[in-house]
């Protein structure tokens, strides 16, 4: 059921998409960039800089053993309608915060 | 090997003697929209080796306002291995591309083997290091077609393999391969205080005929194991009082330099930067000002 | 060893001592300054990768986001000073990380976010606009064989997931709010192009995913065109094609008779 792909099809494919292209965007316009300061806002992520010292994330090894409380999420995936799939359910409990 | 046109091996960088600050993206529309009255502006190299986008849109227009300084963080030229000759291509390039006013690196290695570990890592001030940065200085220079400046570091940890001093070791650089000084005046404060060592005296003994930019920034206070203060390069706050003053004093000696105020974390809003900027300049007025009066003020 | 092979291995591996040939003028423990270069190697990289993928990082908060991103750096080191393409395979580590496993778009909504700063830095080339295409029109014989040429920043995402809904929540001021409405698990495609100088994302369908991947990959247009009718039969050619002139994705198209001439 497939329609012919010919050059007039084509040819007239081209001819509606400029006239799609040149009418205002609908309200309901699939763009969903609305972010407009991304582009100035990314960072350049080559610097000098030193990060504080104080932090101990690269002396400490980072194991979801032995520091389970740290591998637990903990973020908007909470609010997600469906936070866990099928294969996934039981992982947010089994990585829950082992409290002393 | 290509020589690029307007920067002879002879000739040394010319940033006005003026303050300036550092290029970041969150400012680039306020700076066009309405430029701020300063001397230059400066770029992480590393940061625009990219294809295209936004980042090259906004230097090329920029750069038409301003002199640049284009300042590497990524060529490792304190390494055991020679410098990568695709990393001097892409500098080349962007070289070619911005003609920038000054070219700057650090005494400091980042990469080992093929590996980047995005550091400015320590070197040891012996004869074989030396030689080693020497040679790759050279390579540098002869690849790019220009001479740099060589940036003093900021040192948490020092090496018993050590002979020489920081000075003498920089100052021994200087005269073998005709590169000229980055004085990281926040740099030489930091180091002094980690290492215990008087920081006018580090100024005063620098090879300050060489300099031809200085950086100020600011830094983090942290303490070593046995509680004494351990300053950090954090570039995160406005440059310290006592860093201004040290500043100051290396203008005593040095009359008006280019001067960058460093900012890498934190940014702040465009004006605060202006401000530290227009700070550092009445102290390049005055700099003129009282070497115009002791013609013979440099005692070097 | 040389002394730099120690020092980055001793860099990189946590918990062990400080390489030798350190000293301190007081004679503290060298260890403790050392770590400020240990915190600083790794601290920079995760910000990388935080600051690539902030939708990433607040799905999962910030304190997982860093142990898991922690453990991708250990493993997978910048081989560039070029900091910018740091990132690569991130997405796939992400995927095969188990304690994610309770979050199974996450790696999805980090390869997206990657894809977008790919997108920021690409090369820039000129896009097609329609009046650009009066060519196109006086040559529709020619149509069917015509290749068309994307702009480098165009990359196409499908996923099983809501990946473009669960970006998209994160950009509004109510994010709890805005999430509720998501169903994480629908299947979604986004078309990133930049266009001017922002990078922007367009929801698309299945069938224009499969046109646009086929056009990539050089495909004739008939070609494409009949790939995506075979995903589904709706597909609407002059939609696809709006999109992408909407989108400033085309930057040339190529007949066949140029290309011999070529």
């Amino acid at each position: 059921m497939n329609k012919q792909i010919t050059a007039a099809s084509l040819a007239f494919a081209f001819g509606t998409a400029i006239a799609v292209a040149a009418m205002p965007v609908a309200a309901e316009e699939k763009t969903m960039e609305k972010e407009k300061c991304f582009g100035i806002a990314m960072k350049g992520k080559n610097d000098c800089k030193a990060g504080a010292g104080t932090s101990c994330a690269g002396t400490s090894k980072m194991d979801y053993q032995g520091n389970s409380w740290s591998f637990v999420p903990k973020g908007t995936c909470e609010k997600t309608a469906s936070p866990t799939s099928p294969s996934g359910k039981g992982q947010l409990a089994e990585f829950k915060e082992k409290k002393a | 090997m290509p020589v690029l046109a307007n920067a002879s091996p002879e000739s040394f960088p010319r940033l006005p003697s003026r303050g300036g600050f550092g290029l970041k993206p969150e400012h680039f529309r306020e700076i066009l929209a309405a430029p701020p009255d300063i001397g230059f502006v400066e770029i992480h190299a590393e940061n625009y080796m990219v294809a295209g986008g936004p980042f090259h849109h906004y230097l090329e227009r920029i750069r038409s306002l301003y002199p640049l300084s284009i300042h590497g963080v990524g060529l490792s030229i304190g390494a055991e291995t020679a410098p990568d000759e695709a990393h001097l291509d892409r500098l080349a390039a962007l070289i070619s591309r911005y003609q920038p006013e000054s070219f700057s690196e650090h005494l400091a290695w980042s990469s080992h083997g093929t590996t980047f570990l995005n550091d400015l890592l320590p070197v040891p001030y012996c004869t074989e290091s030396l030689n080693r940065v020497c040679n790759h200085i050279d390579r540098v220079q002869e690849r790019l077609g220009l001479r740099m400046l060589l940036e003093n570091p900021a040192t948490y940890v020092e090496f018993d393999a050590s002979t020489l001093s920081e000075t003498d070791f920089i100052s021994e650089i200087v005269r073998r391969t005709g590169c000229g000084l980055l004085l990281d005046v926040n740099n030489v404060y930091v180091s002094a205080v980690n290492h215990h060592r008087d920081a006018r005296s580090v100024i005063r003994a620098m090879p300050l005929a060489a300099v031809h930019q200085i950086h100020l920034a600011g830094f983090a206070t942290d303490s070593d194991a046995d509680g004494y203060p351990l300053l950090i390069d954090s570039h995160g706050s406005p440059v310290a009082q006592v860093v201004w003053d040290l500043y100051a004093f290396a203008l005593d000696y040095l009359g008006p330099v280019a001067t960058l105020i460093e900012r890498d974390n934190d940014i702040p809003a465009l004006p605060v930067l202006v401000a530290e900027v227009q700070q550092a300049e009445a102290l390049l007025r005055a700099a003129a000002v009282s070497k115009a009066r002791l013609p013979q003020g440099l005692a070097v | 060893m040389s002394p730099q092979a120690r020092f980055a291995a001793s860099l990189l591996t946590p918990g062990s001592r400080c390489p030798p040939g350190l000293m301190t003028w007081n004679g503290s423990d060298p260890g403790r300054r050392f770590d400020v270069y240990r915190n600083n190697v790794m601290v920079s990289l995760i910000d990388a990768l935080a600051d690539s993928c902030p939708v990433a990082e607040a799905l999962v908060g910030t304190r997982f986001f860093r142990a898991m991103a922690g453990i991708f750096v250990c493993a997978n080191l910048p081989v560039s000073p070029v900091m910018a393409h740091y990132g690569k395979g991130f997405d796939a580590f992400i995927r095969t990380f188990e304690p994610a496993a309770g979050v199974p778009y996450l790696a999805d909504v980090a390869r997206l976010e990657l894809l977008r700063v790919q997108a920021f830095h690409a090369a820039d080339a000129v896009p097609l606009k329609s009046a650009d295409l009066a060519h196109v029109l006086a040559n529709a014989d020619a149509l069917p064989g015509a290749r068309i040429a994307l702009h480098p920043s165009v990359a196409v995402m499908p996923s099983p997931f809501a990946i473009a809904s669960l970006w998209l929540a994160h950009q509004s001021d109510d994010v709890s709010a805005a999430l509720g409405g998501v169903d994480a698990m629908r299947a979604e495609a986004v078309l990133i192009s930049r266009v001017g100088l922002d990078v922007t994302m367009f929801s698309i369908d299945a069938a224009t995913s499969v046109f646009v991947t086929s056009l990539a990959a050089d495909m004739a247009l008939a070609s494409a065109a009949g790939r995506a009718q075979a995903t589904d039969p709706a597909f609407d050619i002059p939609a696809a094609l709006a999109l992408l002139l909407r989108g400033e994705a085309m930057i040339a198209i190529n007949f066949p008779e140029s290309m011999l001439n070529d």
